[in-house]
């Protein structure tokens, strides 16, 4: 034991010491942290204003475009406002933020025109207001007693999308195709578009034609031909054209489409007689719809944040499983196969039993691997409490599952259990290979293994008990990925006793056998084995 | 207590159809210094791998420092291997101390035991350089050092000398010399003859996985027949006729004429030889009458075998 241990803390020594292992391991939290910052960089700086012009011969689509995206800078400048507030606040406004909007629910957050709509019925006047010309200072100053004071200047959102006149000299009647012809050089960046006394560049033209809206007016029955005729002409029918060279930028088509749909349907209602007033008010209305969890004591069903989160973790936890035993695995077959190439195994040899070798190996990486994972928790943990100004109950509700009192052990567990399979069989492939080159071959059919809870991970938790789930429970080399995948669902005790034991069981038969295979096998120069000479090897009691 | 360090009877290894090592027999007194020598592929390595019970042997038995196995005394055996390696990431000193802490020397002691061998065997410069910065040389001395760090009664060194300049190898002598005289008892394998004749107390001769000659070089140089060399203008019959000579043969050394050597009887005296040449008016330009080499023995009985390993 004394001599696996002074070779375990070689193998982590080795290891540790190097700079290189460090970076590897910090390199994950800081992609992640680069990853999210750039992603709001993205979103709040990198896309340019887009300036567009619009071509309306129909006449009441131009007033509601401008009206509606107008709203969502509203909205966009209240977002931001209110983020301002939760962080800039002092502590004893910051837990319960005030109530100053009566805030519709968040959860309508998907349904960016709901919400909208909902915002604006809440408060219709506040929501002009915030619109007019230092309509946001009104509001800033009205929050200001509740302001830290060391509060930061609150940052008025730009306008994404800026609509531009045609210029003077074009037809707004004419031809679509000769609008956007004429307008080729400006929507090609050849040329700027005089916008007031900028020049800017026109990134997109919006010609809704004479009789866009004719398709959908109210028709009477005109039999069998009379529709087939209506289906030719339909095709025929002039369509919305949308201009511009970018067309992977979908965020200004998808919204001016929204807008037009709505205008549509809003002028419909008009032309068939209906009151406008109460189709705005039932297309306003919403159901909420409460997630409860018949599994939680009673008077707490309700399923919070959190209990989605906790249903959503494992994945995460899943994927950090796999990425690790496959990290810290994969080092070991590599210096397996390194003190194999370098002949220092005949002098290890002869100072310690092959299977103290092994014992040691296996613990020294298995402390690496405890290592990379408490970093990486570790750092997630501090970047998560540093990030927890705005979306602070997001971030503590993370926090709770991640340090969760039934998901980090049984991570903890699972790592172990699957660690010591995967590193059973990689040191036993270490032990046959002269080369890494070797060891690749042998290493092909291992990962595709492998990958199996990779591909499932996304599923597992939509139907952690089905029969997917269940089998592959119980095959060994899957137990540690498959069963943290369903540890949140709590699967039944049946499973969850029985492949522990099954997995503890198989560990020892798997450390056994690559064992008998490591000792014949780390001795042997020239050409890997035989599938089946290792499985003889397996078999007999010596060399 | 047995006064042998190491122990062999019968021993042989198969590997499928192919004996690499048949009926070795040997036995190694405390305190004295073997060489292994032998052609290479002769068995040498095997036979070492089966002494420290690397590789089971297939038949035959195995004692040493009185143990049948020596993974129980392994803390006082060192072991150098024939394909030399280290960690290339570690530190001399370290890999000295770690092999060494291997075989139950408590760290401290382990650490400065490095320093010490390294500043003896000229090596104190690096002590603080990884492998992978020392030249091959050096970090073979180095392994030799990780070898011996513990103080072992008996020592194993599988061709210690190569990749050595001539330098590095007279300081590898001393090493082994140096363990000598602590009481050590070493073997070492090597196709490098005058290493052995310099330090060895007894040799063993392999090849083909059979002991060809065990004994003290003295014995090893007796068993080569009685000759002289001698170069001059004769004719065999001339050489045939002289007192005690077998048999005549032409040689031919590098940078000098051929001459003949005489193969003479065991009871011959080489003076009646010289004598005899200047009563028959035998003009000679050189007449040789040395002790023969380990050289000599090596090729004299491994024949053939050898040319590869002597070559080298």
């Amino acid at each position: 034991m004394r001599n696996a241990l002074l070779v375990a803390s070689r193998e982590y020594a080795e290891n540790a010491r190097t700079k290189g292992f460090w970076i590897g391991i910090l390199m994950l939290p800081v992609i992640l942290v680069v990853a999210i910052q750039v992603t709001r960089w993205l979103e709040n700086d990198a896309t340019p204003t887009r300036y567009f012009t619009v071509v309306d011969q129909e006449g009441h689509y131009l007033e509601e475009i401008d009206r509606r995206l107008d709203l969502r800078y509203a909205g966009r400048v209240l977002g931001a406002f209110q983020s301002w507030t939760q962080s800039n606040f002092r502590e004893e406004y910051r837990q319960a933020p005030i109530d100053f909007e009566n805030m519709p629910p968040m959860d309508l957050k998907g349904d960016a025109d709901a919400y909208l709509e909902l915002l604006i019925q809440s408060d219709p006047k506040a929501f002009d207001s915030l619109l007019e010309e230092g309509g946001i200072q009104r509001r800033i100053d009205e929050v200001a007693d509740f302001l830290r004071e060391d509060a930061s200047e609150f940052e008025t959102p730009r306008r994404l999308f800026v609509r531009v006149e045609l210029p003077a000299e074009m037809d707004p009647a004419g031809e679509p195709r000769e609008i956007a012809g004429g307008l080729k050089e400006y929507l090609n960046g050849d040329q700027k578009l005089a916008n007031g006394d900028q020049q800017i560049d026109l990134f997109a033209l919006l010609v809704i034609p004479q009789g866009v809206d004719n398709a959908f007016q109210p028709q009477e029955e005109r039999g069998l031909i009379g529709e087939i005729a209506d289906g030719l002409t339909k095709d025929k029918a002039p369509k919305v054209e949308y201009w511009s060279i970018n067309l992977a930028d979908s965020d200004l088509p998808n919204q001016l489409q929204s807008i037009l749909n709505r205008e549509l349907r809003r002028s419909q209602y008009l032309v068939r007689g209906m009151d406008t007033v109460v189709v705005n008010d039932v297309q306003g209305m919403h159901l909420p719809v409460k997630k409860l969890d018949p599994g939680k004591a009673e008077g707490e069903e309700e399923v919070s944040q959190a209990d989605v989160l906790r249903d959503y973790a494992p994945i995460g936890f899943v994927y950090l499983l796999w990425i690790s035993i496959m990290q810290v695995a994969s080092m070991l077959l590599n210096n397996t196969v390194e003190e194999k190439s370098n002949r220092i195994i005949e002098v290890l040899l002869s100072s310690v039993t092959a299977w103290e070798l092994m014992a040691g190996k296996l613990i020294g990486i298995a402390a690496i691997g405890i290592t990379i994972l408490t970093c990486w928790l570790g750092s997630a943990a501090g970047l998560l409490w540093y990030w927890s100004s705005p979306e602070a109950v997001l971030i503590s509700n993370l926090l709770d599952v991640i340090f969760d009192d039934t998901l980090l052990p049984a991570f903890i567990f699972y790592f172990l259990g699957g660690y010591f399979m995967y590193a059973g069989i990689f040191l036993a492939i270490g032990s046959v290979c002269n080369t890494i080159k070797e060891a690749q071959n042998f290493m092909g059919p291992v990962m595709m293994i492998m990958m199996v809870p990779i591909f499932t991970m996304m599923f597992i938790p939509k139907d952690p008990h089905g029969t997917l789930a269940t089998v592959l429970s119980w095959i060994p080399l899957y137990t540690p990925f498959i069963m943290m995948n369903r540890a949140a669902a709590e699967p039944p005790m049946f499973d969850l006793v029985g492949t522990s034991i099954l997995l503890v069981v198989s560990n020892i038969a798997v450390l056994w056998l690559c064992g008998r295979i490591f000792r014949t096998g780390i001795l042997r120069t020239g050409q890997p084995p035989r599938l089946v000479e290792m499985l003889r090897w397996m078999r007999r009691r010596a060399d | 207590m047995t006064d042998l360090a190491l122990q062999l009877q019968g021993v042989t290894k198969r590997y499928g159809d192919f004996t690499a090592v048949d009926q070795v027999s040997l036995e190694v007194p405390k305190g004295s210094i073997y060489g292994f020598l032998g052609p290479n592929g002769a068995g040498k390595t095997t036979t070492i791998r089966m002494i420290l019970d690397i590789v089971k042997p297939t038949a035959g038995s195995i004692s040493v420092l009185g143990r049948p196995s020596a993974l129980d005394v392994r803390d006082r055996i060192g072991y150098l291997p024939e394909e030399k390696g280290l960690y290339k990431k570690m530190k001399a000193w370290a890999v000295i101390a770690y092999f060494a802490a291997l075989k139950r020397v408590d760290r401290k002691t382990a650490k400065n035991k490095a320093y010490e061998l390294l500043e003896r065997y000229g090596l104190k410069d690096f002590a603080d350089s990884k492998i992978e910065a020392l030249s091959k040389g050096m970090s073979q001395k180095v392994q030799v050092l990780a070898s011996i760090a513990h103080d072992p009664e008996f020592v194993i060194l599988d061709e210690p000398f190569s990749g050595l300049d001539p330098v590095n190898q007279q300081v590898m002598e001393e090493v082994i010399r140096d363990m000598s005289k602590t009481g050590s008892t070493i073997v070492f394998s090597t196709h490098v003859m005058a290493h052995a004749e310099r330090i060895c107390d007894r040799i063993v001769l392999i090849a083909k996985g059979q002991i060809i000659f065990d004994g003290t070089i003295p014995e090893a140089q007796r068993s080569m027949p009685n000759r002289v060399r001698l170069v001059g203008d004769v004719e065999e019959v001339q050489l045939t006729g002289l007192p005690g000579v077998q048999q005549a043969r032409t040689f031919e050394e590098e940078g000098r004429d051929g001459g003949w050597e005489l193969i003479l009887d065991e009871s011959a005296d080489p003076g009646d030889i010289l004598r005899a040449c200047f009563d028959q008016r035998i003009e000679l330009r050189s007449y040789d009458h040395r002790e023969p080499t380990l050289h000599d023995v090596f090729v004299h009985l491994v024949g053939e075998d050898a040319r590869e390993a002597t070559l080298r």
